[in-house]
Order: structure tokens, then sequence, then C-alpha cells
């Protein structure tokens, strides 16, 4: 099997080298230290390692391309060698019926033994028809998979907490894993893509220690979104310092200044794209002088938008939509109380007038 | 008519009062900037005056006093003299719900006469209560965004307001509560002074209010 992939010529095995380098980096993102090191490359190569069974939902495949091709080709063959991958349909060679026998003798032989990734949301709507593969629901497919499994990875935001799919008004009723089940640990690697390091740490956490990483409220492994973008953000002295570009392509943006007043979701964001980075260049969104559209936060299409402004408008009531910014609204409030507040005053005013009476009516 | 002075505020009661008050003036003005802040490259070489990180600075002491005055508030709902404890107020009692309509009636230049109370009317009562309730939620959204790594505040702030995005957001709309009741409040607090013989602006310095003498 050799494929050229970007002008690279792809090996069929991975070369020690590049598998060691490949698990170092997993493991300086989940803050191990040198002696666990060796416990993590035995646990990746060895043989008895659990095969992992890869659900697709809906979803773009996104989230698997950038895993296996968005990089410098190491890390894609690094998980495909890691991950003993027995049902996959975007990579795996079978087709049809014999596909589904895979899935079911592995389901067989390794039952609870193995990893589900689920990747894309799955719809509940009408008896979750909106997604069906080999006949199946979505629904039912998962029914049948993860409580078979060790454990469940929902990569993606849209397996997380359901997408796109999901955002309003969410016609075929998408949801993440964990809204529809919890019998087994659940783990969210949320994005839109994913950064595959964060994957990768979380497998190999899995393989080494037997168990999932530890997570925050929303089940996202802490050590990649235990802390928010913009407190790692190279922009950052720029906010302090008070120097925003106001527009796309003006001096301040080509200055390399904070992308705040641009909208950046940075500050309401966890994830770790400021320090692994993308595609082993170096490159992030925010670094190449876009603002974070905060891909890894669930509703984030509903709540981070308008992508290029700060905040979310309010919508104001029975005008059928329309919606203004939450200062204009504030200070259009204002406005009225104000005049509220001068009319309540010359009605005083008026009254005393009308009825001509002195204000103090006692003589103290 | 023959009046006399007496103590409606304890000191402590006074002290949240300006406590409050003024930071809520600071949180507001820094609260702006840091939702948009309007220095920008065009001061850049102004020096390090009114930077983002000056301004949440003071907005984060400014939190902080606003918290521990808040505290201060509710404590004495429970602990504080007759006229401070919360059952003087609030319109759930008999006495208190005949005193909401009365001044609501009073407000509305529909009476000339008011009940006379040492403490708070029901109908300001009830709005400074709402204030508290307000406050909290501030508070906690405030801490939600200002220790984002703190699972305690995490599990807070997803409970009440949902992601970091919708408790700022929250954060901000919030804030035009408290400049309307601030505009509201001042307007009432100074027609209650031109209407009424209790002498309301003073007691909230010197703490006292004139009372008819009972003969
Ligand atoms: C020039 C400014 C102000 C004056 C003269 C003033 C005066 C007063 C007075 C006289 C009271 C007692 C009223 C009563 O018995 O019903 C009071 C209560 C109160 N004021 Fe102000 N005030 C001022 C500004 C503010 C501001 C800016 C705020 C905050 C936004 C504020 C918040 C409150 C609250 C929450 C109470 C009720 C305290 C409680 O019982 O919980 N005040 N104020
Ligand atoms: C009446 C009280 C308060 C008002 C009116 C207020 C107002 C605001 C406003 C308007 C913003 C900007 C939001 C945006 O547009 O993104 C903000 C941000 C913030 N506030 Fe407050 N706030 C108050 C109390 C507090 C308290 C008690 C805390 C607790 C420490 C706090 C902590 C914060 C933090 C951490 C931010 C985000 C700053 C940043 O990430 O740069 N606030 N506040
Ligand atoms: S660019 Fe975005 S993440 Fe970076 S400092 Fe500015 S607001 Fe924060």
């Amino acid at each position: 099997m050799s494929r050229n992939v970007h002008g690279f010529d792809l090996e069929a095995r991975l070369n020690r080298r590049t598998f060691l380098k490949g698990c170092a980096m997993a493991a300086a993102a989940l803050g191990l230290s040198d002696d666990m090191f060796p416990k993590l490359v035995k646990a990746a190569s060895s043989p008895r390692r659990p095969p992992v069974v890869w659900l697709h939902f809906q979803e773009c495949t996104g989230c698997t391309e950038a895993l296996l091709r968005a990089s410098h080709p190491d890390i894609g063959r690094l998980i495909l060698d890691i991950i003993s991958l027995d049902y996959h349909e975007t990579v795996m060679a079978a087709a049809g019926n014999q596909a589904e026998e895979n899935l079911r003798s592995t389901l067989e032989r390794y039952n609870g033994r193995f990893l589900c990734v689920v990747e894309g949301a799955i719809p509940t709507k009408d008896g979750g028809i909106y997604c069906k593969i080999g006949g199946r629901t979505a629904m039912e497919i998962l029914e049948d998979v993860a409580p078979k499994s060790a454990a469940v990875i929902a990569i993606g935001t849209c397996a997380s907490f359901g997408g796109v799919q999901a955002a309003s008004p969410n016609p075929t009723g998408a949801v993440g894993v964990r809204d529809l089940f919890n019998a087994r640990p659940v783990i969210n690697i949320s994005g839109c893509p994913p950064n595959p390091v964060s994957f990768l740490g979380t497998v190999l956490h899995f393989l080494t220690f037997k168990r999932l990483p530890p997570t925050d409220q929303l089940g996202r492994p802490l050590f990649a979104y235990g802390r928010r973008i913009h407190d790692h953000c190279e922009r950052r002295p720029h906010f302090d310092e008070g120097r925003f570009a106001d527009q796309f392509g003006d001096s301040g943006h080509r200055e390399g200044y904070c992308l705040y007043k641009l909208g950046c979701k940075g500050p309401e964001t966890y994830s770790n794209c400021p320090t692994v980075r993308f595609n082993d260049v170096g490159a992030w969104p925010v670094g190449i002088g876009h603002g974070c559209i905060g891909c890894t936060e669930p509703r984030f299409w509903d709540t981070m938008t308008p992508f290029y402004e700060r905040l979310p408008h309010v919508s104001i009531p029975g005008t059928n939509g329309i919606s203004s910014s939450a200062d204009s609204a504030g200070s259009k409030i204002l406005g009225i109380t104000a005049a509220a507040i001068g009319i309540h005053a010359a009605a005083g005013i008026g009254k005393r007038f009308l009825k001509n009476k002195p204000a103090e009516t006692d003589n103290t | 008519m023959i009046y006399e002075r007496r103590l409606a505020w304890s000191v402590l009661f006074r002290l949240f009062h300006w406590f409050f008050a003024l930071s809520i003036v600071a949180l507001v003005v820094t609260g702006f900037y840091i939702g948009d802040p309007w220095t920008n490259t065009t001061v850049i070489k102004e020096g390090k005056i009114f930077t983002m990180e000056y301004m949440r600075y003071v907005h984060f002491i400014a939190g902080f006093v606003f918290t521990g005055a808040v505290i201060v508030r509710i404590y004495l709902w429970g602990a504080g003299n007759r006229q401070e404890k919360i059952m003087d107020f609030l319109p759930v009692t008999s006495r208190n719900l005949k005193n909401l309509f009365s001044t609501v009636a009073f407000y509305l230049y529909l009476k000339d006469n008011y009940e006379d109370r040492l403490g708070h009317n029901a109908l300001a009562g009830l709005f400074y209560l709402i204030t508290i309730v307000m406050a909290v939620l501030q508070i906690i959204s405030g801490f939600y965004m200002f220790y984002p790594e703190s699972s305690f505040w995490q599990s807070c702030g997803l409970l009440l307001f949902g992601t970091q995005g919708q408790g700022r957001f929250l954060h901000h709309l919030f804030m035009w509560y408290f400049i309307l009741f601030a505009f509201v409040h001042f307007y009432i607090v100074v027609w209650n002074d031109i209407r009424c013989q209790d002498g309301l602006i003073s007691s909230i310095f010197n703490g006292r209010k004139f009372r008819p003498k009972k003969v």
C-alpha cells in the first residue's frame, strides 16, 4: 500500500524514529514526565492494544481529514499505526456486507475492550431517520456499538455537542453522544475540526493508563481544553496594551494587533490551539490574522455569532426577528426610561399647579 | 407638627450603600471599556494610561468591593436593625402588601398622603431585593470569567448561564439593569425628598430620618 499524498511518498510502515517523535508530541501535550514516556511507547506498540471502531454519523468527514491528511503525513500514519482500526468507513478497504461483517465480528471478539470513536451528530427527530447506514439509523448503531465498547471518544464538535446540525432550529433534532449515551465513559474532543494531537493524546492516555484523561465539566480532556485561547495567545500583549485591529487589512491588522474588536472569541473558548497549533507548521487561525470563532464550545453556531462582532445580538420582542446590539438596545430602553421620568416629573408639577396648593402643608 | 430625628440606618448599612454605588460606577465605566475599548491604536504612543490591562485591573478591584458590599447587605437582611431586615420591606406580609399599593398610588399622584415609615416602603424594598439578586448573578458571571480554570466556577457558570460566551453576554446585558436602576433610583429618591418630610437623602449619609413626634 503506497499512496501519494501532497507529494509525500508514504511508506506502508512507519519507521521507529517518526513513531517515537509522534509519541513524544502526544506525551508533551499530555504533560507526562520523562519516566512515563517508555511506558507510553510500550503501550502504543503493544500488539495487544485494543482495536478501534470508528462510527460516522451526521458529519462532513472533516475530523477524519484533519487527522489523516492535513498534517505532515507522519501523524496520520502514526494514528493509523497506533490504533488498529477495525472499522472506519472512510479508510477501510471493505465495503457493503463485508464491512458490516467486520463490524459485527469486532464487536463480538472484543466485547467490552475496543475503543468506539464517534464522528458526527446523531439525529433523533422522527425516530432518527435522517441518518441511516446499512439500513440502520445512527441511533440504533450507537445503541448497538457503544455499550459494548470500553470507552467512547466523541471526535469533533458535532459528536460532542451536536455541531452545525444542531444549530437553531435544529431540523433533525441532532444531539451529541453524551446526550444519548452515558453507560460507558464518553470523552469529548471538540473542535471543528479538533487538533489531531488532542485526539492522539487521549488515545495514548487510554492505552497507557487504561482510562480516559481527566475532563472539564463539558467532558473535554483538561490537557487540551483546560485553558482559554485568550490566555495563551501570542497577540495577548497587544490586548493588554489596548492595541486592536479595527478592520481586516487596516494598519493595526497588519501590525499584528489583537483581533478582539474583529470579533475574536478567544476570551470565551477553551482549546490548546495557541500552544499545539496545526499542520506541523506552527499555524493557527489567530496566528494568521483571523479571530477565533469558538468552535470547541457547545452551540457555537448560535452563541458565538455574528463571528465578526464581539457579542451576540438581542432580538427585540414583537418585531419578528429584528435584532440589535446589546448596547444599542440598552441605550434605547434608557431613553424611554428618561422620557417616562420626565413625564412623571411634569405630571407632579402640573398637578401642583392645578390644585394650587402650597407644597408645605405643615409649619414646622 | 413636631418632628423627631431617629436612627434608621446603621453605619454598616450606609457603608454598604456607598461602596455598592461607587463600585457600580467604576464597574460600568470599565465594563464599557472592556466591552468596546475606545482608546485604540491611535493612542499607542500615549504611554500606559487607559490600557485594557489597567481597565481590567480597576474592574476586578471594583468587582471585589462590589462582592463584599453585596455579602454585607445579605448579612444585614438577617442580622441588621429592624429597618434593614428583609421582612420589614418585602411585600409578603399584609402590612407590606398594603404599603405596596398605597405607595404605587402615591407615586402615580392618586394619593397625597403617604404611610410614614422609618424603613423602606414596600415598592422600593421589592426593587432593592431584585437588585441584590441581579448583583449575585453579576458576581457569579464575573467570577466565571475571572477564574476560567476553576471547576467550581465552571459548574456554577454552566448551570446558570451556559458557556463562557453566553456568560459574558449575560454579564454585559445585566450591566444595563444596574444603569437603569441607578437612573430611576436617583430620580425616585430626589422626588421623595421633595414630596416627603423625612429627609430621605440625608438619611443615607447620616443614618437619621425625621418622624412626626407622637404626643
Ligand atoms: C447620588 C446618589 C444616591 C443617593 C442620594 C442615594 C440615596 C439612597 C437612599 C436615600 C436610600 C434609602 C432609600 C429608602 O429608604 O428607600 C438608598 C438605598 C439604596 N440605594 Fe441608593 N443612592 C444613590 C446612588 C445609588 C446607586 C448609584 C446605587 C446602585 C446602583 C444605589 C443603590 C441603592 C440600593 C441597592 C439601596 C437599597 C439598600 C437596601 O436596603 O438593600 N444607590 N439610596
Ligand atoms: C454591577 C456590576 C458589574 C458590571 C456592570 C460589569 C460590567 C462588565 C462589562 C460590561 C464587561 C464587558 C463584557 C463584554 O462586553 O465582553 C465586563 C467584563 C468582565 N467582568 Fe464585569 N461587571 C460587574 C461586576 C463584575 C464582578 C463582580 C466581577 C468579578 C470579579 C466581574 C468580572 C469581570 C470579568 C472577569 C470580565 C471579563 C474581562 C476580560 O475578560 O477581559 N465583573 N464586566
Ligand atoms: S486575538 Fe483573540 S485570543 Fe488573542 S489576545 Fe486578542 S482577543 Fe485574545
